[in-house]
């Protein structure tokens, strides 16, 4: 099955063809996440609360999904931080998909200062623009797969877009695409029943150094980091490490999350997490 | 895994560190020259350090003896470029007795090895090694090479502005 979904496009691949009724429920989840969670549709939850002060009492999955991001918050030093859609979109990645900048970096504001979370009701006295892209296609996949194992389908692999969660028996070869040309490879990992997740700088990149991962302390994108990978028991985790290890090194990240890695930086410096499993090409 | 905590230094034979770039960047090794028993090295950190004359083992896959303690280790390897000898610095961090990083500097002075130098120290292209992904066999991609089809629009219309 393959289709378009939060922007990009998806595969979801299963022994046997899935029936129209379970790939009717997969889009609806997939287009129940966006509505909720796209910072590029002005009807969705995220951009209401960019609009207007107030507290929202968000879906289900924002709890697992918030706290990850605390603890990423919170292990980066406030680099990474879900706040950076003011930052993103000063760079010209907004609504608009301007891809101009339109002024100077703008700062994320900072967690504590911006917003409340309890678990289920968010509170924000001002407008905040949320941005959950770090882990939200990781997360999605999740929730696809959940949608999955729902009706029964219990071996499948879900790729976003390079983002990809596995379950089942067995293992397969997933290359790691090189940061500099998609064409090659710098390693390969055997993934069993869990997630792989990449992040690289050289895509959803608009010229002279703009690009999605963004530093929350000053708004602008990161530089020293050109490739990540980590590989997790569930996508949402293994794509927000992605993410946060332009940020901070893997041995920095809490151990409780249970994830290996690699990263590439721009000089070429290659770390690999000791349980890699796998080869990086070094 | 712990962050290392003890320096020591090895020595590299300057074959060791030219094999480590050769392997890097195929495409600068015409300019290197591998020589041997010139490599001079430096603690990165720390105050105690050690000699050991045992060359570290760069392949990807290695692993080093029980000898070798977790730390980051730098030396400099030499090699003879036209315009003279130049180096340059290989830093490896040991954890839990595998190579966790590799990072090559180099010191170059003469502007024709110093451009060598840049082409695989600044280009990650040159830097990282790749494999044609065709012939790996590979089941799956996990990169970034899909991009969202709004963000592609966004650019194509922007080198339509740019064209115009």
């Amino acid at each position: 099955m393959r289709f378009e979904g939060i922007g990009v496009p998806w595969e979801i691949a299963t022994a046997e063809p899935l029936d129209e009724r379970v790939q009717n429920a997969i889009l609806q989840r997939v287009a129940d996440y966006d509505r909720t969670w796209s910072r590029f549709r002005a009807d969705s939850l995220v951009a209401r609360i960019g609009r207007e002060p107030g507290q929202w009492r968000l879906p289900a999955e924002a709890g697992p999904l918030l706290e990850l991001y605390r603890e990423l918050y919170e292990a980066t030093g406030g680099r990474m931080n879900p706040l950076v859609g003011a930052s993103l979109a000063r760079l010209g990645y907004g609504a608009g998909m301007s891809l101009k900048a339109t002024g100077d970096a703008l700062p994320a504001v900072r967690w504590e200062d911006a917003i409340a979370w309890d678990g289920v009701v968010l509170s924000a006295p001002r407008p905040v623009s949320i941005d959950v892209g770090a882990a939200g296609k990781g997360q999605l996949c999740d929730l696809v797969g959940e949608v999955l194992r729902a009706h029964g389908v219990e071996e499948f692999v879900v790729d976003a877009s390079g983002d990809i969660l596995r379950r089942g028996a067995g293992t397969i070869r997933v290359a790691l695409e090189h940061p500099a040309d998609p064409r090659l490879a710098v390693g390969v990992v055997e993934l069993g029943d869990g997630a792989i997740c990449a992040s690289a700088t050289n895509r959803r990149a608009w010229g002279d150094g703009l690009h999605h991962v963004i530093d929350a302390l000053t708004g602008l994108p990161v530089d020293d980091i050109v490739a990540t990978w980590a590989i997790g028991a569930d996508a949402m985790t293994a794509d927000g490490v992605a993410t946060a290890l332009f940020m901070t090194s893997g041995t920095r990240l809490p151990s409780g999350l249970g994830v290996e890695w690699a990263r590439i930086s721009s000089s070429g410096r290659i770390e690999v997490s000791a349980g890699f499993p796998g080869e990086v090409f070094a | 895994m712990p962050m290392p905590n003890r320096t020591a230094v090895i020595a590299f034979s300057g074959l060791s560190a030219v094999g480590l770039l050769a392997g890097c960047a195929p495409a600068a090794t015409e300019s290197v020259t591998p020589t041997t028993d010139t490599a001079t090295v430096e603690p990165t950190t720390g105050s105690t350090s050690e000699s050991v004359s045992t060359p570290v083992p760069l392949a990807d896959e290695a692993t080093v003896d029980s000898g070798f303690a977790d730390g980051t280790y730098t030396a400099d390897g030499s090699y003879v470029a036209p315009s003279g000898p130049e180096t340059i610095s290989v830093t490896v961090t040991l954890a839990d007795g595998t190579i966790a990083a590799v990072e090559v500097t180099g010191h170059a002075t003469d502007p024709q090895a110093k451009r060598h130098q840049a082409d695989f120290i600044g280009g990650i292209a040159a830097v990282v090694v790749g494999q044609p992904i065709e012939g790996l066999s590979v089941d799956r991609v996990a990169g970034s090479s899909l991009t969202g089809q709004g963000f592609n629009a966004a650019l194509d219309a922007i080198r339509a502005e740019a064209d115009a």
